[in-house]
């Protein structure tokens, strides 16, 4: 009884941070503790070790989504272009002249 | 890489072209997904690099990436006056979604989950979210931002971000079902 109410609130504890776990996003980092207490409960619990596979997979497959329009090859160079002009033309290390 | 404060004093205008050229792929996707439209998308990134560079005074160096997504939605409001400036446009509107782009790809370990099916399954969960929790999920998942960059994007906070994130991810994999991205269906 003790031991599966103390599994619940490690898996409760482990489901808020499973986010900032995987995306492991410089605003939101966990501490070493938190990350050792996350691995270590994922290796024993099934269902949050399915619940961290299910947002991988989420995150890979929205990654590499067929359906998300690509940026034009075309319009890309005619912004790098702009960028020089607004910068004066790209030159060498020493061309130090400004407008 | 060494943190890039001198040059800026030395030579500000070569300084921001060597910050800001390697983010211009970045910010032509977010533009189009924020307008929409693939004219529009270019439109609103080269306002927003003429911005930038008047506004070079103000940038301190670090994470260009944020600074020039702020500055991109900035202008976005301005240009487009949008009612609701936290959401996307829908990608419809572009007009030219590439259904045969997943199938040609190459085919590695991560590509597997990815099939057809899943595919269009994905496009259907993600069009029945709210748009405010669509942006997000397009943002971070699709468009690889990290949570700071989304909010700048956006112009909401960080905790913003995540807990919409949390919620579109969630009604995402709910709309999926729980087969659709579990380990067996790899084998
Ligand atoms: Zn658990």
């Amino acid at each position: 009884m003790r031991s599966s109410l103390r599994q619940m609130v490690t898996c409760m504890w482990s489901a808020r941070r499973l986010q900032r776990y995987l995306d492991a996003d410089p605003s939101a980092p966990l501490t070493p503790g938190e990350i050792a207490r996350i691995e270590e409960h994922l290796a024993v619990c099934a269902k949050c070790a399915d619940s961290a596979y299910e947002l991988h997979a989420l995150h890979h497959a929205l990654a590499g989504w067929s359906q998300r329009p690509e940026p034009d090859e075309a319009s890309l160079t005619r912004l790098r272009g702009y960028l020089d002009e607004l910068t004066g033309s790209p030159r060498g290390p020493h061309g130090q002249e400004t407008p | 890489m060494p943190p890039p404060t001198r040059p800026a004093l030395e030579d500000p205008a070569r300084a921001f072209r060597e910050h800001v050229e390697p983010q211009i792929e970045v910010m032509l996707r977010v533009a189009l997904s924020l307008t929409g439209r693939r004219a529009d998308a270019e439109d609103l990134v080269q306002e927003s690099l003429l911005r930038a560079y008047r506004a070079i005074d103000r940038f301190d160096g670090r994470h260009p990436r944020a600074w020039l997504l702020t500055i991109l939605r900035h202008t976005h409001v301005n240009m487009h006056r949008r009612r609701r400036p936290d959401t996307l446009a829908d990608w419809d509107r572009v007009g030219d979604a590439r259904p045969a782009f997943g199938a040609a790809r190459q085919q590695s370990a991560e590509d597997t989950v990815v099939d057809g099916t899943l595919d269009e399954q994905l496009a259907a969960a993600v069009a029945t979210l709210d748009p405010r929790f669509r942006a997000v999920l397009v943002l971070v998942d699709v468009d690889d931002l990290s949570y700071a960059e989304a909010a700048a994007t956006l112009g909401i906070p960080v905790g913003t971000v995540m807990s919409r994130l949390s919620r579109a991810r969630r009604r995402v994999r709910e709309a999926l079902g729980s087969d659709a991205l579990s380990p067996g269906r790899q084998s």
